[in-house]
């Protein structure tokens, strides 16, 4: 595989490049960063395609990772807690609980005195009805196996289009919400820096376009296309 | 032969790059619109109601009745879920297009229908295309030619995904300058990959 005469095998392919360029310093640093940032990027990226790739494939055997959940719920005695904020309850009963995760919904009886919340932590799912009544909650904790960790953890923002009041309150997530980020911008980063390797490639500009084109046209086909398609 | 290998390893690269570039600018875009909850459209948009006169024949399947509505008020799109009781005469259904989410309401005992359309705007395009074909709704997904048609290019997307990043590794590794730093940084990311996941799973 790496019986090349010459340590880059690019080399002979300035010819390619557009007239009056050599081998400049921005088409050496976007070599660079399209080389070092797609290596930085590569595990990221293949645990998003292939999650990616089953939550679109939920008849795929892997993708069932629901069916094989395990559940086990125990009753435990908590102190009433003193703050009245919904979050700032669920926090002070999931660290009397020795939960972690991220608290997504809650929910409040109209008496006050059934507290639920659900935390979330990719891998597990905790269901907590706490009565303030009894001073009890019955903690209900789901296990799934690696896939729905995957499953779990390419959606896991700790935020909701449906309820915009939902905030992160789990570093963690705040943590990988952040690389996710990242990694978006670093796609575009890639995309960016190849397109630019590519339009100095003279000889490949022909082929490239055809491609480029196809790629942007059933993008704007589904993005507007249909749209006026429809309209 | 290596060179040979190599050549159409690196034209393959480009051509299949360039090709997908426009769906990784999609799904990059749509990531970080549902990583900082960009607003759904009900919350958005005002709707403006429209009452359709319909006659389809009923059926338990509530599907088979909602694509007949389908057809009959002249709304073209994917059916996303129908919400229906046990021997009622209502049923709801959403209509959704990138870029447009039509509510339907059908009253069967009156034989109405009222749409309720929303153009949801550019930004929710990217999502929705993001989340389609999507785990929910296996039954009745990908009952609009267009939907099926995106799940397969969502497909292609991650395969063309996999193959530049497979063959850019081979890339890489051809250039024995390169290899240095592109390990430290191949190393750097797969040990911040794994120390996040392992500390929100563990």
């Amino acid at each position: 595989m790496t019986t090349m005469p010459s340590g880059d095998p690019d080399a002979d392919d300035d010819a390619g490049i557009v007239p009056g360029e050599s081998r400049t310093s921005a088409h050496a640093w976007n070599r660079k960063v399209h080389y070092y940032l797609g290596l930085y990027l590569l595990v990221f990226l293949w645990f998003f395609s292939i999650s990616g790739l089953v939550l679109n494939h939920s008849s795929w055997e892997v993708a069932q990772f629901w069916r094989h959940r395990e559940e086990a719920t125990t009753q435990h005695a908590i102190r009433i807690p003193e703050v009245t904020g919904d979050v700032a309850m669920a926090m002070d009963l999931m660290r009397q609980l020795g939960i972690v995760g991220e608290p997504g919904e809650i929910k409040r009886s109209a008496d006050t005195q059934r507290f639920e919340i659900q935390v979330v932590k990719p891998g597990h799912v905790y269901r907590v009805v706490a009565r303030m009544d009894s001073a009890r909650a019955a903690v209900t904790e789901i296990q799934i196996n690696a896939w729905g960790v995957m499953d779990a953890l390419h959606k896991f923002t700790g935020v909701s289009r449906e309820d915009r009041e939902r905030t992160r309150d789990w570093v963690l997530t705040s943590i990988w919400s952040l690389a996710m980020d990242a990694l978006a911008a670093g796609m575009v980063a890639l995309v960016g820096t190849g397109l630019y390797l590519w339009y100095r490639l003279k000889a490949k500009r022909v082929a490239g376009i055809i491609a480029l084109t196809l790629g942007i046209a059933c993008c704007m086909f589904f993005l507007f296309g249909l749209g006026i398609l429809l309209a | 032969m290596p060179r040979a290998f190599y050549r159409w390893t690196r034209d393959l690269h480009l051509y299949v790059g360039l090709c997908a570039s426009p769906f990784v600018l999609v799904y990059a875009a749509s990531a970080i619109l549902l990583n900082h909850a960009y607003p759904s459209p009900t919350a958005r948009s005002l709707i403006f109601p429209r009452i359709v006169a319909i006659r389809v024949s009923d059926s338990d399947d509530g599907m088979s009745v909602a694509r007949q509505v389908r057809e009959q008020v002249g709304v073209r799109g994917e059916i996303g879920y129908v919400n229906r009781k046990p021997q009622g005469h209502t049923l709801s259904f959403p209509i959704e297009t990138p870029g447009r989410l039509t509510s339907v309401k059908v009253d069967l005992a009156a034989g109405t229908a009222t749409l309720m359309e929303q153009p949801t705007g550019l930004a929710d395009a990217t999502i929705y295309l993001h989340k389609m074909p999507g785990p929910h709704n296996v039954k009745i997904r990908g009952n609009w030619v267009f939907t099926r048609l995106w799940s397969w290019l969502a497909d292609g997307t991650v395969y063309a995904i996999l193959f530049l990043s497979v063959s850019g590794v081979y890339l890489w590794v051809v250039i024995r300058a390169a290899r240095r730093y592109g390990l430290l940084f191949l190393g750097a990311g797969a040990l911040s990959f794994a120390a996040i996941v392992i500390a929100i799973v563990a």
